[in-house]
């Protein structure tokens, strides 16, 4: 049986199943033996458990996604009451399955839905502008050097969310990529962010602060000339590499955190974005929920300083962000952890998707600039919806 | 033992990180300072933090106690809180520097840093000191070179020191030198 058949057999056969992006192609996990849904209280039990780690299999982790809110709490800052679709605020599953797949994933599905509503947003510019001029004044004042604001479009409909993915790695084959389609929801995300990946003792982190369209005219030299030539860009991503050497300065041995990269351009099928590299050795005894108190939610989503910049968006958002800015990865039984930043992602729960977006409110960032730029991020996954 | 005082800072790891390669260094919040271990510190340091002086009243508590008893160091935050516990006023600029590299001038011949010397620093701040500025034994030693606003001060009568920038930044180039030569002094 071909590996494509496997992808079209195993979604045909209604299992709950995770696609998530390898350095070679994706992999599948499914044949789930367990799945925990998290809340602020069992996290602790669960990433705190000690699992026999006898003969290691690659099916030996749990994989799944920490929400928002979740990793809020892990860090005792607060999300008021907010309005809420009651989705779970994180899952982990362990698998007992894995197929490795190639990049070139190939579904052709037997219904083709027709989406006949349109998405709409949750805050108009103008309304976008009267935060925006808040957060500003924030910044003057000290209380926040960078804060990033959320926007939601969200359309009632039925999805195929195989369908949506794999059309959206053909058009861009994102390094974080994952899909879950579970029995009463799916998550879709392009997400090129690695917040956090550990081998051994041996953590990084990949922030990315900076993205331009490949064009015939913008190659890659062109990215780095535009990227370094920008100085709004690069006082976002300096700020981003500090605060992101900060978090693993807290779980890493004194002298041991390195900017392995500095802000080079990185070329994706469709994009080049601005990353930076960051390593660290791991202090002797620290826990798997050290470093993810230490590191989420991944700073270059949210603002800095993150505790102050969190409570100020918090405080702004009516609306839970759910998935979005949380964490999807696994925990592998040995210790080793990869994760990534849920961002560019469609979560579609009772029949609702939802696509929340965010762009950056520096000193001498544009309204307007700023709202399009959220719309022009939405964008690419909205017109899946066709 | 070197005692850092933290203000939520997302900045504050790498100040211990840095001040670690000199001696050993605690660090706790400011909502949870440890009154034995400021006792036994031998340098107190006040991080960066968002916000206002003001905003921490239980730091300037601190700063008058120890006062010419302990070494003080202030980074950023740090810097404003120990002048603005000193009478100074602390203001919006309005060009405001986040993630910014600037070239700073060493500019007082009394500085223990070599006068007239320039180095480039990373920058977070959108506060700044207000001038004139004239506090007995606390002399401004470095100046941003574009902007001309006061980037450091020396007391070396109480032993207490401050930078506006940021020494543990990457963007600061020898920025260990400059802590190990103010914890040398």
């Amino acid at each position: 049986m071909s590996k494509t058949n496997q992808l079209e057999n195993i979604n045909r056969s209604r299992k709950s199943y995770i696609i998530y992006k390898s350095s070679k192609g994706f992999d599948l996990y499914t044949d789930f033996s367990k799945k925990i849904v998290l809340n602020n209280r069992n996290i602790f039990r669960f990433l705190n458990q000690k699992i026999p780690t006898k003969k290691f299999k690659e099916t030996d982790l749990f994989i799944g996604f920490f929400g928002y809110e979740l990793l809020n709490s892990l860090i005792g800052v607060k999300v008021p009451q907010q309005r809420d679709i009651k989705f779970p605020k994180g899952i982990f599953y362990k698998p007992e399955k894995k197929i490795s797949l190639n990049n070139k994933l190939i579904y052709n599905p037997k219904i083709k839905i027709n989406f006949k509503k349109k998405f709409k947003i949750n805050i108009d510019s103008q309304h976008y502008k009267k935060i925006f001029d808040k957060f500003k004044k924030k910044i003057k004042s000290g209380e926040t050097y960078q804060i990033k604001i959320c926007t939601k479009y969200k359309m009632k409909s039925k999805i195929d969310p195989l369908d949506l993915f794999c059309r959206l790695s053909h058009t861009n084959l994102a390094p974080e990529a994952f899909m879950i389609k579970d029995e009463n929801y799916s998550i879709i995300s392009c997400s090129p962010e690695n917040l956090i990946t550990k081998i051994g003792p041996m953590v990084t982190t990949k922030p990315i602060a900076g993205t331009v369209k490949k064009s015939k005219k913008m190659t890659k030299n062109k990215a780095l000339k535009y990227f370094r030539n920008n100085l709004k860009e690069t006082k976002e991503h300096n700020m981003i590499l500090d605060m992101e050497r900060s978090d693993m300065s807290r779980i890493c041995k004194v002298g041991s955190v390195r900017l392995v990269k500095e802000k080079v351009v990185e070329e994706y099928k469709d994009l080049f974005h601005y990353v930076s590299l960051i390593k660290g050795e791991l202090k002797k005894k620290v826990k798997n929920i050290d470093i993810i108190r230490a590191m989420m939610p991944g700073g270059s989503v949210i603002g800095c300083p993150k505790i102050s910049t969190l409570n100020l968006l918090n405080k702004q958002e009516k609306e839970n962000r759910n998935i979005y800015t949380g964490s999807f990865g696994y925990i592998k039984f040995n210790g080793d952890l990869k994760f990534n930043i849920i961002i560019r992602s469609i979560l579609s729960f009772k029949n609702i998707s939802e696509i929340s977006v965010a762009s950056g409110v520096v000193v001498d960032s544009n309204s307007r600039h700023e709202f399009n730029e959220n719309y022009i991020k939405a964008k690419a996954l909205i017109d899946l919806f066709k | 033992m070197i005692y850092v005082i933290d203000h939520n800072d997302s900045f504050t790891h790498n100040v211990v990180h840095q001040f670690s390669l000199f001696d050993k260094v605690e660090c706790d919040n400011y909502n949870n300072v440890n009154r034995l271990k400021l006792r036994q510190a031998k340098v107190i340091i006040f991080s960066p933090g968002p916000g206002n002086p003001k905003n921490y009243p239980s730091t300037s508590k601190i700063y008058h106690r120890y006062k010419g008893k302990k070494k003080i160091i202030g980074v950023c935050l740090g810097f404003q809180q120990i002048l603005f516990c000193e009478g100074a006023e602390i203001v919006e600029q309005n060009k405001i520097y986040h993630g910014y590299q600037s070239p700073v001038k060493v500019i007082n011949k009394n500085s223990i840093f070599k006068k007239n010397k320039i180095f480039k620093v990373g920058r977070y701040h959108s506060l700044k000191l207000k001038e004139p500025f004239k506090i007995n034994n606390f002399d401004i030693t470095m100046r941003c070179l574009e902007s001309k606003v006061a980037m450091a001060f020396e007391n070396k009568k109480d032993n207490i020191y401050g930078f506006q920038f940021h020494p543990e930044s990457f963007l600061t180039n020898n920025g260990n030198l400059l802590i190990k030569k103010i914890l040398s002094t």
